[in-house]
């Protein structure tokens, strides 16, 4: 019961991100609000194919990956955007921080590979792996001031937290399969869907400067 | 038992003949037809294969594996068609939708020969349902593919988005249309609400 609760209000706030996007979109005309509308949509897409499945099955999805494919067509979508916001410069490989990602990222996807399965692991380490450095080379251009626009500081700021949100959630998960309101995870996943509701005010920032 | 490759046969045939018997556009539009329903026979094998293998049964095959391997291949005939055709954009999109709809009228056939075909009312609603969601899982796929992206592995990865994004929705209209009552009618009418709000999107966006 927890769960379709806590999945109902992240339907909410990703179809309001959703309906903000398609507004803001049909007023500026503009190519991000697209990617970012199409981001919320898809994971709103996942979280209601999940939905539906345990409110008609009562259980998760066995044979197939499409609420996955859903969230991590979200991770795509966000990568897009920030190669929509930011400038032409190409991405940079020489900061020795940006190389702690994809250890980061392969040592998670070894360490959830203990309990979920070796495909979805893969994709879902590949894809944060491109979008943490994306975001954390726009940052890194900002602090440095590289010519990196500034008002896109806070849509960064977003992603990244999204991004370690999906990892804490990944790995409660992991250790914690009770439904109680006191476990972390449910906090994690409200602050997830609080996120998606911040990201409009953001990108209007960055896409009006 | 339906013999779906006698389904594709008898309704491939007249369209075949038509086909090579017209040229330019009207060609192009019936062979897309044709490779649409040839498509939906290819998927149907795939999905019932894997079904197979994982031992599932035919409910949950339904709902979670014919709409991951129908969306990808739905997309490879279009995707051959761009990489070694090159046409113009409008052609691609005009294309990628008769594909769309060869799919959803092979798959529309082979419903009504399993299911009979008394009830009219819900024929109609579950033909245009169907029909929709086909047309609007491709509109989605095609508009990665054919929209202008800065580079060609963000077209590639704008591409795979959206296929997910086609996967995710069609899974989504598959559950609802799986169950009676009124989840049914409510995922019958989705693609077409869908179609109507991006019509008035488009319309207002150009």
């Amino acid at each position: 019961m927890l769960i379709i609760a806590e999945n109902s209000i992240q339907l909410i706030f990703t179809a309001v991100c959703t309906v903000m996007c398609a507004y803001y979109m049909l007023i500026t005309k503009k190519h991000e609000w697209v990617l970012l509308g199409l981001a919320s949509f898809v994971y709103f897409l996942g979280d209601l194919y999940m939905q539906l499945f345990m409110i008609f099955y009562g259980d998760e999805p066995f044979y197939s990956y499409i609420p996955w494919v859903g969230y991590y067509a979200c991770y795509l979508f966000f990568l897009l955007l920030i190669f929509e916001i930011r400038d032409t410069r190409p991405l940079k490989n020489s900061i020795r921080t940006l190389w702690f990602i994809p250890v980061f990222t392969f040592g998670m996807c070894v360490f959830f590979m203990n309990w979920g399965d070796y495909i979805s692991n893969i994709v879902a380490a590949i894809l944060m792996w491109l979008v943490f450095w994306a975001d954390i080379d726009g940052l890194i251009s900002i602090h440095k001031d590289t010519g990196e626009n500034h008002a896109n500081r806070n849509i960064y700021i977003i992603i990244l937290i999204f991004c370690l949100l999906e990892y804490t959630i990944w790995t409660i998960s992991c250790f914690s399969k009770e439904y109680t309101i006191l476990n972390p995870y449910f906090l994690c996943e409200v602050l997830l869907s609080v996120s998606f509701l911040l990201l409009p005010s953001a990108l209007r920032k960055a896409v009006e400067a | 038992m339906t013999y779906v490759e006698n389904i594709f046969i008898c309704l491939a045939a007249p369209l075949i003949i038509a086909a090579l018997c017209t040229r330019g556009r009207a060609r192009r539009v019936i062979t897309f037809i044709i490779i649409g329903m040839a498509a939906s026979l290819v998927s149907s094998y795939i999905s019932s294969f894997i079904a197979a293998v994982q031992g599932a049964t035919l409910d949950a095959a339904s709902l979670e594996i014919s709409p991951f391997v129908e969306e990808i291949i739905k997309l490879v005939p279009i995707l051959f068609y761009l990489i070694v055709i090159r046409p113009e954009h409008s052609d691609a999109a005009e294309s990628c939708m008769m594909s769309a709809i060869g799919f959803a009228t092979y798959e529309n056939v082979c419903f009504l020969l399993q299911r009979g075909v008394g009830n009219l009312m819900f024929l109609l609603i579950r033909g245009f349902g169907t029909g929709t969601m086909h047309v609007v899982c491709a509109s989605l796929v095609s508009l990665g593919l054919l929209r202008v992206w800065k580079s060609e592995w963000l077209r590639f990865a704008g591409t795979v988005a959206l296929l997910s994004a086609a996967i995710t929705y069609h899974g989504v209209f598959n559950i609802l249309v799986s169950q009676t009552g009124a989840p049914a009618y409510v995922g019958y009418f989705i693609p077409s609400f869908t179609a109507l709000v991006s019509l008035i999107i488009r319309t207002r966006h150009e």
